[in-house]
């Protein structure tokens, strides 16, 4: 019965598969009118399955941005259908960063476990992703602590380099060594050992039902 | 004869990835990735080269301390693969930058069999970035036409349409991938030196 429950976010492999789908899709249609009804179309379909929040982060993102290309290109052609192309490519691009926005890197680490994917392959990619708001927390400390030595202005490059980028390396590597340590001491190990995944990552109907909406309204947009 | 085998043994457990490795070689990826947030602007804008234009520093400037640090072949593909699990959102296909992780570490340990030396983790740095431009063009240049109607875009990304532009944006991305590769190992020679990067 597991298989037709309502999941909260979708089946991580077929996140990357629904990206790259979309991706492809508005790329390949760009041109045509048909694309911008597939793209907002797939945005709500792609809202009512999970991605609700990011979708809802993306969308002001998108409307500058997009919007942004768009008139630069009407301006420099002076062809409508040049903006509709940039803002249909800008579309898929950012539709495709939102699926990849809300699928959790434990989530995505637990489905590659689960199909057997190397551990360090695995362990690198949950780090990696994870990581962002530490760089950010230690960006914001390099900073400030060049602020407090009145080491003067990041744009100058000499105190960038001196004064940014060593000490932010430093602390870096302090980190990845204390991190190593950490994964070291909870039983984490390389290599062809025996392990179990705690939470199992399931293929549900709803996953599927997605999947296919993406596919059939796409292949839609391109026939019709 | 025995010293040999002894010799071989000890270098191959040295190549061995061991955890640590892997987690700095993943906080270098996500310093790479961080800095190089700006591409899903920068792949619809057709000009070509403008992706490695815009992150052709940062992406030799982090994987060159990543194989100063972790000297073993294999380096730079692991640091490939880890950040391309998000380039899949962002650009399906910049995942080709395994592709060009493989080749560089290959011309890598063709010419300097292995990372001893400074100057192999500066050549593979080089070569990372700048080995995606032919492989991009055989993108754009296969899937543009499966499009068909936008020659004009297809001529702006692919640098058909200049030649002399398309080669001169290839040679400098080159120049800005050396010179984020020397920065880096700059960088890690005076952590090397501060006792702070130990081999």
């Amino acid at each position: 019965m597991s298989f037709f429950r309502i999941k909260k976010n979708v089946y991580p492999l077929f996140a990357i598969v629904a990206s790259i789908a979309i991706i492809v899709y508005a790329l390949v249609m760009a041109k045509r009118a048909s694309c911008s009804y597939f793209l907002i179309g797939a945005y709500f379909w792609i809202m009512i399955f999970g991605c609700f929040r990011s979708c809802l982060r993306m969308l002001p993102i998108y409307i500058i941005v997009g919007g942004l290309f768009s008139a630069l290109f009407y301006l420099a052609t002076g062809v409508a259908s040049s903006a509709l192309t940039m803002a249909n490519r800008f579309g898929g691009i950012f539709l495709a960063v939102a699926i990849g926005m809300s699928v959790e890197s434990v989530t995505m680490t637990r489905n590659l476990s689960q199909l057997r994917c190397p551990r360090s392959v695995t362990l690198g990619m949950l780090i990696a992703t994870s990581f962002t708001t530490v760089l950010r927390t230690e960006i914001n400390r390099v900073r400030e602590s060049m602020k407090t030595r009145g080491a003067g202005s990041i744009l100058n490059p000499k105190i960038f380099y001196r004064a940014f980028l060593i000490p932010f390396v430093t602390r870096l590597v302090k980190i990845s060594d204390t991190l190593a340590l950490s994964v070291e001491t909870r039983g984490f190990a390389l290599g062809k050992v025996e392990y179990t995944v705690y939470k199992k990552e399931n293929i549900a109907f709803s996953d599927i039902l997605f999947l296919v909406g993406i596919i059939v309204g796409g292949t839609l947009a391109v026939v019709l | 004869m025995e010293e040999k085998t002894t010799n071989k043994t000890e270098e191959k457990k040295s190549n061995k990835f061991k955890i640590k490795d892997i987690v700095f070689l993943a906080i270098i990826t996500a310093c790479t990735l961080v800095t190089g947030a700006v591409m899903p602007l920068l792949v619809n804008v057709p000009l070509f080269g403008i992706i490695q234009l815009g992150l052709g520093l940062q992406f030799s400037l982090f994987p060159v301390i990543g194989m100063m640090k972790v000297r073993k072949p294999g380096a730079l593909i692991f640091m490939a693969v880890f950040i391309s699990l998000f380039l899949v959102f962002m650009f399906p296909p910049m995942v080709m930058i395994i592709l060009c992780a493989v080749v560089a570490e290959g011309v890598v340990l063709l010419f300097f069999r292995g990372y001893k030396s400074d100057w192999a983790c500066v050549t593979a740095g080089t070569l990372y970035m700048p080995l995606t431009i032919p492989l991009l063009y055989l993108y754009y240049n296969a899937f543009y036409t499966v499009n068909g109607e936008e020659k004009q875009a297809v001529s702006m990304f692919i640098g058909s349409s200049n030649v002399g532009m398309a080669v001169g944006i290839s040679f400098a991305v080159i120049a800005l991938c050396f010179v984020g590769s020397v920065i880096g190992m700059l960088i890690s020679r005076e952590l090397r030196k501060a006792g702070v990067l130990k081999k």
